[in-house]
């Protein structure tokens, strides 16, 4: 194995995955190699059906795969159970949506804080660092709003600020701008390289923006469940 | 336990107000309605044991024959001179009373008409003194100790058949000790009415020496002790029957058939009606819960995708029904105390029971044991019903539960 691989933030090894749909056996990603280095932004692109959400799952440790390996920083993690999955989810990742997935009974100030309660930081500095977090992504001045008197873009902030809080190794984002109008795309989007690099998170982003997709520091096109 | 967990769900109990407040007001009306039930029924057995202490004594002391076999003749297994042992029994510094009573059947007659009564021999001074008013008195007064002739006091229905008021002469007849016919002419003192018509036929009061006169005998059928406290009764009852090894010492509560079949028949229909609100309080909640958690599948599957454990969300998810449970149940609490202490303020009558010619105040005891085991059965079904319902979805594969429309 190289180096840069043993480095890697995220690596997939032949990863191989069907779905079945009744008598159908649907194959989702056949053979897959990936690496994701620390504080690389990699963009997935691909039509619909090409295995895109696939690979996020399978990399945010929310599916597993059929064959292949997953390596999290190095560590394999195919084996591992479910707790130790929602562990190494809640201390190495976060999780940015297309739809934002913001509790909406929970402020602002709530939301991203919850990532850190369930870890268990103490009270003193989860209220530095979600404050500094909330300064870093332009909403601390919304800290008391619930999610529903918050602007599209807003809510994406806040998702980024509530993926980014815990300072995860790796930060999923599933087509993370596909809701949003192409200048607030753009805003949300430099606010996850500049936080990301600020953090030295790895992004790996699915999406159909080729906008976006440009701006990334690597970009991957996925077609039938393989690698281009 | 953190907080944080608990006002994430009084949070989510709000998210659908409307809803939330029906399940409290269900959960509200059910605690009230088991607590007001509940109340009522204690306020039945309290009313009754104190009745039937109050009749007969906390205890009861008579050759073990007394209670076990029928007599062959009147006063066949009475006690013979029972100074002495009353004044064994006086010296216990629980006893506050002991009062003999001559129990005996037979007829009463005005001349024209004979009718079979039931014959109560009693101490009319300590009897009414230590029971307090536990007859209605139609007319006339209650008798005397210091009465020159023999005296009696007629239930109102006998007196009404016999055609009989205080001042009337009847006379008794009855079977002596020796198992002769005896009679004697008595003078009416009293008529009353113990609220029990079918007693108010036959009943009749005379003092003991009338009644030992008529029946032939010194004995007397038992005697009652009465203690200064009800739950001085099952301590009493081993002191006083160690003291005294050849007699039986019964309890207010053996000689209470009535009090024990009510409070059978009661504990099984509140016992019933609680079991069913009871169930119906956790299906609200439940279904409530299920709505909720149905609606919340893709949020549950965001917060699993963050890292919250099954466990974590099970727990916020049961509080929630706690919430929903426990503010309902407190409220239905309130609800209760309320009226409890509305009826002990503003006196409302029941109609009298089957086979009683009175009715009797509408009280609900307040027994604060009840209200915290009730309280506590609500929220303890209420979360296990809320984690019941949640199960399933907490632990289903977070892409699906993310993918859920």
């Amino acid at each position: 194995m190289s180096t840069a691989k043993t480095q890697a933030v995220l690596a997939m090894h032949e990863v191989h995955k069907t779905y079945r749909l009744g008598a159908h056996v649907i194959p989702a990603l056949q053979g897959v190699d990936l690496s994701v280095q620390r504080g690389e932004l990699l963009a997935l692109t691909g039509p619909s059906g090409s295995g895109k959400s696939t690979i996020l799952n399978l990399a945010g440790l929310i599916d597993t795969p059929d064959s292949g390996d997953i390596l999290l920083d190095g560590q394999p993690v195919n084996g591992l159970g479910e707790v130790q999955r929602t562990l190494l989810r809640r201390d190495a990742m976060g999780f940015v949506f297309q739809s934002f997935n913001l509790v909406p009974v929970m402020t602002v100030y709530e939301n991203v804080e919850y990532p850190l309660f369930i870890a268990g930081v103490p009270p003193a500095e989860r209220r530095d660092r979600v404050t500094a977090q909330l300064q870093a992504v332009g909403l601390q001045d919304h800290a008391r709003h619930r999610p529903d008197a918050l602007s599209g873009g807003q809510r994406q902030r806040v998702a980024i600020a509530r993926a980014l809080v815990k300072r995860p190794k790796l930060v999923i984002a599933d087509e993370p701008t596909a809701s949003l109008d192409s200048h607030t795309a753009d805003q949300v989007l430099e606010l996850m390289r500049e936080r990301g690099h600020a953090e030295g998170a790895a992004f790996v982003i699915a999406t159909h923006d080729s906008r976006l997709s440009s701006r990334c520091d690597r970009v991957l096109a996925l077609c039938d469940g393989s690698l281009s | 336990m953190n907080f944080m967990w608990l006002k994430f769900a009084v949070q989510n109990t709000l998210r659908n107000r409307r809803r939330s407040l029906v399940t409290v007001s269900i959960a509200a009306l059910g605690t009230a309605g088991i607590l007001l039930a509940g109340g009522f029924a204690l306020y039945t057995y309290q009313s009754l044991a104190e009745a039937a202490a109050r009749d007969g004594g906390h205890l009861v002391l008579g050759k073990p024959d007394q209670f076990t076999r029928d007599e062959e003749t009147p006063l066949q297994h009475g006690l013979d001179d029972v100074t002495a042992l009353r004044a064994q029994l006086l010296a216990d510094p629980q006893v506050r009373s002991v009062l003999p009573k001559i129990e005996f059947s037979g007829l009463i007659s005005n001349g024209d008409k004979s009718v079979v009564m039931m014959g109560l021999g009693v101490e009319p001074d300590a009897e009414f003194s230590v029971k307090g008013p536990f007859l209605t008195l139609k007319a006339g007064q209650v008798l005397g100790g210091d009465a020159k002739q023999p005296e009696v006091m007629l239930g109102d229905a006998l007196a009404r058949n016999l055609k009989a008021s205080p001042g009337s002469s009847l006379t008794l007849l009855a079977s002596t000790a020796d198992g002769a016919l005896n009679a004697l002419d008595v003078q009416v003192k009293a008529v009353f009415s113990t609220g029990v018509p079918e007693m108010d036929k036959r009943l009749v009061y005379t003092d003991i020496a009338t009644a030992q006169r008529l029946l032939g005998t010194q004995k007397v059928s038992s005697l009652g002790v009465f203690l200064s406290r009800m739950e001085q009764t099952l301590p009493s009852q081993a002191r006083l029957a160690a003291a005294n090894p050849k007699l039986t010492v019964q309890t207010w509560e053996d000689q209470a058939f009535f009090y024990k079949s009510v409070r059978d028949l009661y504990n099984r229909i509140f016992g019933a009606l609680g079991l069913i609100i009871g169930v119906i309080v956790v299906f609200v909640v439940t279904n409530a819960m299920s709505m909720a958690i149905i609606e919340r599948t893709r949020e549950i599957g965001t917060l699993r995708a963050l890292g919250t454990l099954p466990a974590q969300l099970l727990r916020t998810l049961a509080l929630e029904g706690m919430v929903l449970g426990g503010v309902g149940a407190l409220v239905g609490a309130a609800l209760s105390l309320a009226v409890s202490v509305f009826l002990y303020a503003v006196p409302i009558d029941m109609p009298p029971p089957p086979g009683r010619s009175v009715g009797y105040p509408l009280h609900i005891t307040i027994d604060p044991l009840m209200y915290l085991a009730t309280l506590s059965a609500m929220v303890l079904l209420t979360m296990a019903a809320s984690a019941w319902v949640a199960r399933r979805t907490v632990n289903m594969p977070v892409v699906d539960a993310l993918a859920h429309t």
